[in-house]
């Protein structure tokens, strides 16, 4: 059967693989930071992992942020505070 | 976040986990964790958030405590970066090649021109740009958009060769951040870019701004939105059902694209209104959310005209109430007309229509009042049932094109709402 030659239309994806956070070794002591997404619900499931972590797991602090609009991404300034100030981040997505 | 140091934890609803991995793999992450829970999520109860919350801390701790993989083991292929794209041997005969393109998921599901190495080289003289040039990288899978790429989509879409300039500006256009492609591109929204095009290229390629222009039978306003629309998925990696999560989706992801029609327009056209010369051509996407909403009224005196419109701009399940965001009218010329014989600017008429179309915001659903209230409480303080919430944070803000042919209607086309349209010149090969 005859071929025939096409471009290939898709496209690599140029970001290069990066290092993920540390692992911890528990959570006592340790200080958590949430991005709230600002969709339903998450403001609540917040509150209650971030009750768990404390009571149960040890945690010292926590440290909550919740985005203006889910669709755009957190803000630089507080992407550099929970950097400076946490030692593990939970973010989430979905309806 | 990950990049930065403290470990990192995302939280997915099961529909959206995959979106979660994809995404995560496109930034570089593959191997973030990733806590699912069930979906849907935001229609439960406080109760069963505190179950859910109970069911999957466990895991979270896991996830973060547990030495696993750090380093990804996708590597991008960089050498291609520089390099032409890939050439491929596929079948000579045209249903063999739709069934390679179905199986690929290449398309958007209609028959496409093979984008044979002979059609995107005729396509590539139309730039002065080299092939291997890259316009941008398209959320959100961030592939690189060479010009060679984006000609080999335009000539899947079935593009004419001289096309090639108006979409690597549309390219360059998207992905502007206040664009918000990646919200655009993965939202559960409708969202698709609409491409409006200005300037004299719209007359040489014959891009239609009468009757039915944002309709069938051109092929420049077919096969350009088109184009536009297989570079988001074949370049950007929105493929539906995976990436794309539009519940529904709309028509105007087929191809969603018109001229304005600068003859029949009293005011200054799109473009002039931004900046460009008369003489520039200009093409401007806008993050359509819900395709056209048509408003035929007779009104023949520019109050009432305007207050209908208002009227129809004004829902409480819109994007744009709840973000402060950039609606969008087609007025038909008729009724651009009636307008500007009563002595309005078209800035007038953004007034007019921004104070007219103001909305109590208890007419939203509480739940959706809330997240207006998140959204848009620096701009307008606490938000009551009884507080009157304007459609965008500006007039400005309202997005006026006049367009189509003789008749009545006009057309509202509400917006993603996260999203500010993105102007830029059309350079062609001198």
């Amino acid at each position: 059967m005859p071929r025939t030659l096409i471009v290939d239309p898709t496209a690599p994806c140029l970001n290069q693989p990066q290092q993920l956070g540390r692992t911890l070794d528990g959570l006592t002591g340790k200080v958590v930071g949430f991005i709230d997404d600002s969709k339903p619900n998450f403001n609540h499931l917040v509150d209650d992992l971030a009750e768990l972590l404390v009571n149960r797991y040890g945690a010292s602090k926590v440290i909550k942020r919740r985005k203006r609009v889910s669709s755009h991404p957190a803000s630089d300034t507080v992407i550099t505070e929970l950097v400076e100030q946490c030692d593990m981040v939970i973010t989430g997505s979905g309806d | 976040m990950a990049k930065r140091g403290p470990a990192a934890v995302a939280i997915c609803s099961t529909a959206f986990a995959a979106l979660g991995r994809a995404q995560a793999t496109a930034l570089g992450y593959p191997e973030l964790p990733i806590a699912v829970i069930p979906h849907p999520f935001g229609s439960r109860t406080r109760d069963e958030v505190r179950q859910l919350a109970e069911q999957c801390i466990g895991e979270i701790v896991r996830l973060v405590c547990e030495a696993g993989p750090r380093d990804s083991s996708v590597v991008p292929n960089r050498s291609s970066l520089t390099e032409r794209a890939a050439l491929i041997k596929v079948p000579g005969d045209l249903d063999g090649l739709y069934s390679l393109f179905r199986e690929r998921h290449w398309g958007d599901g209609l028959p496409v021109v093979p984008p044979t190495t002979e059609r995107v080289e005729r396509m590539l003289c139309h730039s002065h740009r080299a092939a291997t040039e890259v316009v941008a990288t398209v959320a959100p899978g961030f592939g690189a958009a060479t010009i060679e790429r984006i000609a080999a989509n335009a000539v899947l879409a079935g593009c004419d060769p001289e096309y090639l300039p108006v979409l690597i500006a549309a390219v360059e256009a998207v992905a502007e951040p206040r664009f918000n492609l990646q919200g655009i591109q993965v939202t559960t929204n409708p969202a698709a870019p609409w491409l409006i095009v200005n300037g004299p290229i719209g007359k040489r390629l014959g891009v239609n701004s009468g009757v039915n222009c944002l309709g069938q039978g051109t092929c420049a306003n077919a096969t350009l939105g088109r184009a536009l629309r297989l570079i988001l998925q074949n370049i950007g990696g929105a493929l539906p059902g995976e990436m794309d999560r539009a519940t529904q989706g709309q028509p105007g992801k087929y191809t969603f694209c018109c001229a304005e029609n600068e003859e029949m327009n009293p005011w200054e056209p799109l473009h002039v209104e931004r900046g460009f010369a008369p003489e520039c051509s200009a093409i401007t996407v806008v993050g359509g959310a819900s395709g056209t909403l048509n408003m035929n009224t007779h009104a023949k005196d520019a109050d009432d005209l305007l207050r209908v419109i208002a009227d129809t701009m004004a829902h409480p399940t819109s994007n744009d109430y709840w973000t402060g965001g950039e609606p969008w009218l087609v007025l038909a010329p008729e009724h651009a007309e009636i307008l500007k014989r009563a002595g309005l600017s078209k800035s007038d008429v953004k007034r007019r229509l921004w104070e007219q179309s103001k909305m109590p915001a208890g007419r939203m659903a509480a739940k959706d009042r809330l997240r207006t209230g998140d959204a848009r409480r620096a701009e307008l303080g606490e938000i009551g049932p009884d507080t009157m919430l304007p459609i965008s944070t500006q007039p400005e803000l309202i997005g006026i094109v006049v367009a189509g042919g003789p008749g009545t209607h006009s057309v509202y086309v509400p917006t993603y709402g996260n999203s500010r349209s993105v102007t830029r010149k059309v350079v062609c090969n001198a």
